[in-house]
């Protein structure tokens, strides 16, 4: 145990020194301290074979994300190369049969009315029969096409709730929840304590049935955290046994549901994060939500 | 072929026979030609040559026969079997003939000049801007591994029961399916319509 121990105590220590040159000397004092107390718990645990109860309080939080429905809007690059490669594949193609079929009914048109023109010949090579020019087929697959209306793809125009599901088909969006934490209203990712006896994705789980008013059917990427957010709580809440709470997340995509229009949910896209979310806060969450 | 065998072998042990009585006739007291008691089995052995004989005869030689004539049968077989079987033929491989007609060439445009310029300067600028894109999409993986990775290391000086469990693979994941973004939304209670199409690519059986 004395190897992976020191390995332990070594590499808060590293990391600090690369979360200094990271966050530019911000929270040092914090953060050297927890990182000592931290250094001592891992010992202390290691030490004592499960004896001492950790003095962080455990959480298990939800990242549940709805993926884009439709393609985003191309960007004016996106649109030129495009345009470039429709043109370029155009021109190394062959002629299909369907253009084929269109350059021979043009060219009969152009000898029907020709001086010299000679039906009898004509019909002995066709057989004399009533053929559909593939200007006519043209034509009606375009009148077929008419009919059919697709859903539109900017609904935002009448500007969607931000707590529906249906804005901005183009993003993925992230559900947002407002809690009382510490006495302050605040929004975060939907979290809950842990209890003993289960498996913090299993608290992940529990936090998405029990929001009130709301059926989500998610699908957990895996039993891992994606990501964690420790903080202490202030001096006077602090006891010995409790020094603070690590908030543990889990990646869940939502697969469907629905919930009612009132103000406790939030769906919102990634660069909207800023505008809710606490600057600690967002600064691990923002690592693991993808904007991919 | 066998009754002539048998006449043969009726014929030397006649022969056979007779020598012994010429002697006996010739020693014997009698004087007269005596027939001896192997002589008269000879002579038993004459009418019932073809029937002792040949039963003999097909136990031996024909099951041999026929057992040869088999083998040979079943070697030819194998030898036949050993040929590799033929390969099914890709048929995105070949062109088909009807696609080499010369009546199906586009005729080639004269790009000018300015247009051959803008289009490679478009390209580079295309793969300039997809090199920073490649480059932000790992940035922000590699993100969030090392958030992933952090969160584990947390979890492990908290409790090594709960990181056991998130270390376990979770079976239920997989197979994944999720229905990737298009060009309009879904509409809400649509009925796509029926339709009937013929299945005309060819099934090879080896």
């Amino acid at each position: 145990m004395a190897a992976p121990c020191s390995r332990m105590a070594s590499r808060p220590l590293w990391q600090f020194i690369t979360n200094v040159r990271r966050t530019g000397l911000k929270h040092t004092g914090v953060r050297q301290f927890s990182l000592s107390y931290a250094c001592r718990a891992a010992t202390q645990t290691s030490s004592k074979t499960e004896s001492v109860a950790s003095p962080w309080k455990l959480y298990g939080a939800v990242c549940l994300q709805r993926l884009p429905v439709i393609s985003q809007e191309r960007n004016p690059i996106e649109d030129q190369f495009a345009e470039l490669m429709h043109q370029m594949e155009l021109e190394r193609s062959l002629l299909s049969e369907h253009e084929q079929r269109l350059l021979e009914d043009a060219e009969r048109m152009t000898r029907k009315q020709a001086d010299n023109y000679d039906s009898d010949e004509e019909e002995a090579d066709y057989g004399g029969q009533e053929t559909i020019t593939a200007q006519d087929q043209d034509d009606t697959w375009e009148q077929n096409l008419k009919h059919f209306q697709p859903a539109l793809r900017d609904r935002d125009v009448g500007g969607t709730p931000l707590g529906s599901v249906e804005r901005c088909l183009g993003d993925s969006l992230v559900l947002l929840v407002q809690q009382t934490v510490a006495k302050e209203n605040i929004w975060l990712l939907p979290q809950a304590p842990w209890e003993a006896g289960e498996t913090l994705r299993q608290t992940a789980e529990r936090v998405l049935s029990s929001l009130p008013e709301a059926d989500f059917k998610a699908t957990f990427l895996g039993n891992t955290p994606c990501g964690v957010y420790r903080y202490k709580f202030p001096k006077d809440v602090r006891t010995e046994s409790c020094v603070g709470a690590k908030v543990f997340f889990f990646k869940a995509l939502l697969s469907a549901g629905s919930a009612s229009q009132k103000e406790p949910f939030l769906w919102v896209k990634k660069t909207d994060l800023q505008g809710y979310l606490k600057p600690s806060y967002l600064e691990k969450v923002d690592r693991f939500i993808l904007n991919l | 072929m066998s009754i002539a065998v048998s006449r043969a072998l009726c014929r030397v042990l006649s022969r056979q026979a007779a020598v012994p009585t010429n002697v006996s006739s010739l020693m014997g007291v009698d004087g007269h030609v005596s027939q001896g008691p192997w002589f008269a089995s000879v002579l038993t052995l004459k009418t019932s040559a073809p029937l002792r004989a040949e039963p003999k005869k097909k136990k031996k030689v024909d099951p041999r026969r026929e057992q040869m004539v088999r083998e040979r049968l079943k070697k030819k077989l194998k030898k036949l079997e050993r040929v590799p079987p033929e390969l099914i033929p890709i048929e995105d491989f070949t062109t088909p003939a009807k696609y080499m007609d010369e009546t199906r060439v586009r005729g080639a445009p004269q790009l000018p000049f300015e247009e051959s310029e803008r289009r490679a300067l478009l390209l580079k600028e295309w793969s300039r801007y997809k090199q920073t894109q490649h480059r932000a999409e790992m940035e922000a993986v590699g993100l969030a591994v090392e958030a992933q990775r952090e969160a584990l290391e947390e979890l492990r000086l908290e409790s090594e029961e709960l990181y056991q469990a998130a270390l376990r693979p979770d079976p239920l994941l997989f197979p994944f399916n999720h229905q990737g973004p298009s060009y309009t939304p879904p509409k809400a209670q649509y009925e796509a319509p029926e339709g009937k199409y013929n299945n005309i690519t060819k099934v090879y059986t080896q």
